[in-house]
């Protein structure tokens, strides 16, 4: 029993070390924030077999979401790559707005929720949306 | 060195350890200093390296089970193997890649053994430490039954586990971008990083594809080898990639995503179709499976050049 516990800390002692060699390293993809035409490209890859109009880019360029149709098509960037959902569009509309940020639920166990940061300029729901909604 | 029937003379696993974690500083390092192609991300590593841990932890909990259902049937073994005949180890080794390629196969196209086996595939890296993101929940899955059929045969279960060992050891080397091709002989037999990058990749055109363990053969034999085109780079995860680095998500959403798909079942052709259809079926077919994401990534090379058939799809046009 002693062994185990002493391999296992072991183990996690070289766990800890990688991690942190590989925290030195920053050699993770470079990324850059998403402005409409990379929202588009990145949406392209992920549906691509939806063509989607209406696209509203997060305030930081941290995601994404475009309608297709009833859907909205989400991205959101975790760590060096990007998560993909979509959801119904209307209940992308009616999602609440907190601490700065709109939070899609993606009904997902793998992927829960998307939290997308809201600003000036990118507000939620998007403005085109909102001109629909008060018509 | 004796060879004890019963219990394991040594764990390849175990004695592979100190290499695991060189070979990652290494491979880290080398990246670094631009000499090798390598990504790491560092809460993607942590997690990979979480669930290794974990993984080891779970099968020491399942082991005894395992363990005593293999003693349970050598007691009945049809003929005597000897351990320590050569022709022996040369048929385990041809065996027991046959056999893990079977498990392999089972556990990518059937949802209730990839509830398992996904965990292995959401990094969206491929690296060394990618190789050590193993399941938790194998045990659970019965998977281990498969190789049950070994022993009864009369290999002794230390000699399957040996084997199995020596497999996933050989299999970890594999998970690097480090290297491109190896020569086109061992390309041909063996099981190499371009061959297990394209089982790791989430492109249409390349999923379900190379479940060998250490041999390639069975993939060409079975028909589920498709070889890396370097035209199309692969984008590495599954086909919904997870939400978050928590590694207890990793270790368990499938299996979550299967209680709340039986909890709407209405009838049990669904609850079946949910646990042991293709990952993505659903009774109306509104989600997608890795034969409705190929046949659409046909469809869409085929209006890209109407005249591309399945297997002379134009290599440009992949996206
Ligand atoms: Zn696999
Ligand atoms: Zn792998």
């Amino acid at each position: 029993m002693n062994e185990t516990i002493l391999k296992l800390a072991g183990s996690a002692l070289a766990v800890a070390i990688m991690v942190a060699i590989a925290w030195l390293a920053r050699i993770a993809r470079p990324m850059t924030p998403l402005d409409e035409a990379g929202a588009r490209l990145l949406i392209a890859e992920e549906f691509p077999d939806l063509s989607p109009d209406q696209l509203w880019v997060a305030g930081d360029g941290g995601g994404a979401v475009a309608r297709a149709g009833e859907d909205a098509l989400v991205v959101y960037r975790l760590g060096d790559s990007w998560v993909a959902r979509s959801m119904p569009w209307v209940s992308a509309l009616a999602a609440p707005v907190k601490r700065g940020k709109v939070l899609l639920k993606l009904r997902d166990p793998a992927a829960p929720m998307a939290r997308l940061t809201v600003s000036g300029v990118s507000p939620w729901p998007p403005k085109s949306a909102q001109e629909v909604l008060a018509a | 060195m004796t060879l004890d029937p019963i219990t394991p003379a040594f764990s390849p696993v175990d004695l592979a350890i100190p290499v695991f974690v060189v070979t990652i500083l290494l491979e880290i390092i080398l990246a670094r200093l631009g000499k090798v192609r390598a990504v790491y991300e560092v809460k993607d590593t942590a997690t990979s390296l979480g669930m290794g841990l974990g993984s080891s932890i779970a099968g020491a909990i399942t082991g005894g089970v395992i363990f005593a259902a293999s003693l349970w049937v050598y007691k009945y073994h049809l003929f005597d193997i000897p351990m320590t005949a050569w022709w022996a180890w040369v048929a385990v080794f041809f065996l027991e890649d046959l056999t893990y390629y079977w498990f392999h196969r089972l556990s990518h196209e059937r949802r209730f053994w990839w509830a398992s086996h996904v965990n292995h595939h959401t990094s969206q890296h491929y690296n060394l430490a990618t190789a050590l993101r193993q399941t938790w929940t194998g045990g659970l899955a019965g998977t281990w039954l498969l190789w049950l059929p070994l022993v009864f045969l009369g290999f002794p279960p230390a000699m399957v586990v040996i084997q199995k060992g020596i497999s996933l050891v050989y299999q970890y080397w594999i998970h690097t971008e480090a290297v491109r091709r190896m020569p086109r002989w061992f390309e041909a037999v063996f099981n190499t990083p371009s061959h297990h990058r394209v089982h790791h990749a989430r492109n249409p055109r390349y999923l379900d594809a190379n479940y060998a363990g250490i041999l390639i053969i069975w993939d060409r034999m079975f028909g589920s080898y498709i070889p890396e085109d370097d035209a199309e780079a692969c984008r590495y995860g599954i086909v919904h990639n997870l939400g978050d680095f928590n590694i207890f998500r990793v270790a368990f959403h499938e299996w979550m995503a299967i209680g709340k798909d039986l909890a709407g079942s209405r009838s049990i052709r669904e609850v079946i179709g949910y646990l042991f259809g293709p990952p993505g079926w659903s009774p109306d077919g509104s989600r997608d499976t890795s034969a409705t994401l190929k046949a659409k990534w046909r469809a869409r090379m085929a209006t890209v050049s109407p005249a591309a058939s399945e297997e002379t799809i134009p290599l440009q046009a992949a996206e």
